[in-house]
């Protein structure tokens, strides 16, 4: 982990290209731990409750990401906030099998977006939990989530099956394009 | 996905009410769940045996004395649907808000190490707490005169030795009122809470540090039940220390200063010897059993660990280093030892390392210097001023400070927090573990931020993008220190308009910018030093002895500041009492070589003297220097004045003697003696400049010299002093004695031939 930790951060030295900050969120055990380690390792790990969050460095399609994963239980959510300044992409992880919380997670998720200092991220959704029978689609994920109430704001839904890594090149392939076009990245 | 972790903590206090209590209910966690810390939380008690006789030395732990060790166990567990809950509280529950505990005693991140431990304190709520205190002190007063008189008719209660009840456990001032020395309140007191974090993965538990809470956590692994815990807390509060000795203010302050491992044997010894006595029924009551004079015949007593201790298999041995007392605490029948430290200073908590935390800041520094955009208060040697100087400013000027250790142990960032306090209070200076919160995490952001001042402890990075949280960040990964960019700016104070105008010349210097080359304070020339002394190997204790010495230099120089802008300084006691001001004559304060050298270190000091002048350390510094004013012997007689003088001046034959006289005058008695040496410590000179009077172009100085020193030979810390001497100055106090002898002899026989003279002039007649 530390080897490839910094080589990925001589790497950004090298090329002088700039960390992207990038926060994921969602309900718990919707599978952003996984998520993550897949991302960094590609590992499946048997991941355990996040007491508090985890935080990784990787570099994709030259993009250095600073990937913050933050716990999930109702208990610890207002803490959320303090993870909002300087973030440019938000990942948001929904367990599309969850029927009976998704009404909570759209809650959650206009909250985070409403924030002044959220107002200019990005959002990619991982639809996750493909896999199991009833799943909700992205359309139906985009719809009960209420995306297209969210205005100018560049966001895509991205099925994914997070235990064998199923879509989530895809998903971060959307999140690098989108952020080469950001003011604050490239642009500047 | 399987729910693996379960902290357990333990902790100890009576009543905690925090300040913004939404009390919730402690629930039990459904078996599937295991992440406990156990945390141990102990209120070091004030113990006092008054029953006994004057001369008998006391214990700072009597037998039989009611108080405990520890006073709570605590354990915590984090439960996958509500979080951390608290699981079990022995031996009754703990006020206050118990979802809050159970927070802080599990760490972020507990889930990714299989092992964590941190410390926290609890604050009572003052002002129910002051109105208990004072309750409870009414009452053992008069619970205590009960006693008394009982005593008095003979009927013996079954602890007769009077255990304080106010509970003030972070004090070094833990002399009962009924001893010579009153104590300094701190206000209310702190409960200290060491938490011990396992994460329990598969039921494969892994062993480290922390052995005897490890293994009671194993123990409550087997068993959560409340008995668990009952057997840990007897076992940790039957931990025996009736055989460390209680020693008095100054003999403390000697004790941690020094390096020396045989000061104050004499004591442990015989504590020992009247255990001895005590258990074969002999009466000691009119045995001369004062520290100061010579102990009685003694049945051998070997030091611990010594060849003949393990071969005599005697019950008692003097521990090998008079620092530390150790004893034992017996767990499930494994003796598990422990040491107590003996003279414990103000501010310091737990098992940190100065060393470490200097290394940590230092090396970083040394390969790639650091430039700071300048702060008067923290830069005071410019841009380049060393990152530790910039830390002990920060903490002196009461700067919100956060040590951040992403990806460490909460143990190891809480051990960089718990050496900062010591580091700016140098046993001297109070009121930063006060305002220490060893570790903490975005939970308590709200609160902690309502605090100011504070130091605390942090794993998660993401305090890194918040300056307006933090004055000074301290990355311990890196090695780097940051200064915010949204410090607020150093306002300009009365004090600093003052110096600049009474010292129109030096009025630039003032703030660190222009001072970046020429060391004004000193400082670099002081980190360059301590660099030396961590290089060649010098000890924790030496290294901190050398920031107590600093810290107590910035006190007196700002002492000496006070009193040259307003002309008159708090930190400085002066008395109507008609001795005390004749002792004043001889002058007090910190010593210069020169007016110049003066002012231009004042200059270097002022911005951060000023900014320490509106500080909780410094307000309760005042409290401390009028109550230990009150302690002390030789009122008026500023005793480092005079050392430093010999030591910094050059002095005609006239000045040196007058204070060679004043020296061997008034240091007499045994707590005078004390106090001459604290201000010549071991580490420094030692008694090489007082020695300096064996040389005095005076005779009388000489032989004055020679007695004062004689003194303090005899003197049971001073002969440790006297055996440092150099063989040069030995030599001459040998042959002015020697000189004093024949002179006394020679006036003896005169004396005796000139009394046969007046009795009987015929005999006079023939002898002329």
């Amino acid at each position: 982990m530390g080897a490839s930790m910094s080589i990925s951060s001589l790497f950004g030295k090298l090329f002088g290209s700039k960390e992207v900050r990038i926060l994921m969120l969602g309900l718990d055990a919707a599978g952003k731990t996984t998520i993550l380690y897949k991302l960094k390792l590609n590992q499946t790990m048997t991941t355990i409750p996040t007491v508090g969050f985890n935080v990784e460095n990787f570099t994709y399609k030259n993009i250095k990401f600073n990937m913050w994963d933050v716990g999930g239980q109702d208990k610890i959510r207002p803490l959320w906030r303090h993870y909002y300044s300087g973030t440019q992409a938000l990942v948001f992880v929904v367990d599309s099998a969850d029927h009976a919380r998704i009404d909570e997670a759209k809650t959650e998720l206009h909250r985070i977006l409403n924030d002044r200092e959220m107002s200019e991220c990005l959002l990619l959704v991982f639809a996750n939990k493909q896999d199991i029978a009833g799943a909700m689609d992205p359309q139906k994920i985009t719809e009960k989530l209420e995306l297209h109430k969210l205005g100018d704001r560049p966001w895509y839904v991205q099925p994914a099956i997070a235990i064998d890594g199923e879509g989530l090149t895809e998903g971060f392939s959307w999140l690098s394009d989108n952020i080469k076009k950001l003011p604050k990245y490239g642009g500047k | 996905m399987s729910q693996i972790a379960r902290p357990t903590a333990m902790a100890s206090d009576p009543d905690l009410s925090d300040t913004n209590a939404k009390s919730k209910t402690p629930s039990t966690a459904s078996s599937s769940h295991q992440n406990n810390t156990l945390s141990v939380a102990s209120r070091r008690g004030r113990y006092d045996a008054s029953g006994r006789k004057r001369k008998k030395l006391r214990s700072q732990y009597p037998r039989g004395s009611t108080e405990n060790h520890v006073e709570y166990i605590l354990v915590a567990s984090f439960d996958i649907d509500r979080g951390p809950v608290m699981e079990h509280q022995y031996p009754v529950a703990i006020t206050g808000d118990e979802h809050m505990l159970a927070e802080l005693m599990l760490p972020d991140q507990a889930h990714v190490r299989n092992q964590d431990w941190t410390i926290f304190f609890l604050h009572k709520d003052p002002s129910q707490e002051e109105e208990e205190a004072e309750r409870r002190a009414r009452e053992e007063r008069r619970a205590r005169r009960a006693r008394r008189r009982d005593r008095a008719k003979g009927i013996i209660h079954e602890s007769d030795d009077e255990a304080d009840g106010t509970g003030l456990d972070d004090d070094d001032w833990d002399d009962d009122s009924s001893d010579s020395e009153p104590e300094i309140n701190e206000g209310p007191p702190l409960i200290y809470v060491l938490n011990l974090v396992n994460t329990k993965q598969d039921k494969t538990v892994k062993r480290g540090a922390i052995p005897l809470l490890l293994l009671a956590l194993e123990e409550y692994f087997k068993a959560p039940v409340p008995e668990t815990l009952a057997m840990l807390y007897n076992a940790v509060n039957e931990m025996d220390l009736s055989l460390m000795p209680k020693l008095s203010y100054l003999e403390r302050h000697l004790l941690q200063v020094s390096d020396n491992k045989d000061l104050f044997v004499e004591k442990f010894e015989q504590m020992i010897q009247e255990r001895i006595a005590e258990e074969q029924g002999e009466d000691l009551a009119d045995q001369p059993l004062d520290a100061s004079r010579e102990p009685p015949k003694r049945p051998s007593i070997f030091r611990s660990g010594t060849k003949q201790h393990i071969e005599g298999h005697s019950a008692y041995a003097v521990p090998r280093d008079t620092h530390e007392f150790e004893s034992k605490v017996v767990y499930k029948g494994i003796p598990i030892p422990i040491k107590v430290p003996v003279a414990v200073m103000p501010e310091t908590v737990g098992d940190f390392s100065l060393i470490k935390l200097i290394q940590n800041f230092s090396e970083p520094h040394a390969k790639n210097p650091q430039t700071f955009p300048l702060h008067p208060h923290l830069t005071t040697n410019g841009p380049n001023t060393h990152p530790i100087i910039v830390l002990v400013n920060a903490l002196l000027t009461e700067k919100r400070i956060i040590f951040l250790g992403h990806n460490m142990p909460s143990g190891e960032v809480a051990e960089a927090v718990l050496a900062a306090c010591a580091l700016a209070s140098g046993g001297i200076l109070r009121g930063f573990t006060r305002h220490a919160f060893p570790y903490t995490d975005l939970t308590k952001i709200d609160d902690l931020l309502k605090v100011p001042g504070f130091i605390a402890g942090v794993t998660n990075p993401t305090f890194e993008h918040h300056p307006e949280w933090w004055d000074l960040l301290c990355d311990l990964p890196s090695g780097k220190i940051k200064i915010s960019s949204k410090i607020e700016a150093a306002p300009i104070t009365e004090g600093l308009v003052y110096f600049q105008q009474q010292n129109p010349a030096y009025a630039n210097l003032v703030g660190g910018g222009a001072a970046a080359n020429n060391d004004l304070t000193g400082d670099a020339a002081f980190m360059a030093d301590i660099l030396r002394s961590i290089a060649s190997r010098a000890g924790e204790r030496v290294i901190r002895a050398k920031w107590r010495g600093w810290i107590q230099k910035f006190t007196r120089i700002a002492a000496a500041f006070e009193e040259s802008v307003f002309g008159t300084s708090a930190l400085h006691i002066t008395s109507d009492d008609p001795e005390a001001a004749t002792l004043a004559q001889y002058g007090h304060g910190y010593v210069w070589a020169d007016e110049a050298t003066k002012v231009r270190e004042l200059a270097g000091n002022v911005t951060r003297i000023e900014a320490w002048r509106n500080t909780r350390s410094y307000y309760s510094y005042i409290q401390d220097v009028a109550q230990s004013y009150t302690l002390r012997p030789l009122k008026g007689l500023d005793l480092a004045h005079l050392h430093d003088r010999l030591r910094t001046q050059r002095l005609t034959p006239q000045q040196s003697r007058e204070i060679y006289d004043a020296l061997c005058k008034y240091v007499r008695s045994y707590d005078e003696i004390c106090l001459l040496l604290s201000v010549a410590p071991e580490s420094q000179a030692g008694l090489f400049y007082v020695a300096l009077g064996l040389f005095h172009k005076d005779r009388d100085v000489r032989f004055r010299t020679a007695d004062l020193l004689e003194r303090i030979a005899e003197h049971e810390a001073g002969q440790h002093w006297w055996r440092a001497l150099s063989r040069f100055e030995k030599l001459a106090y040998m042959r002015i004695k020697r000189e004093a002898e024949a002179e006394a002899r020679a006036k003896a026989m005169q004396e005796r031939e000139g009394g046969f003279g007046i009795g009987s002039p015929t005999d006079n007649r023939r002898a002329s």
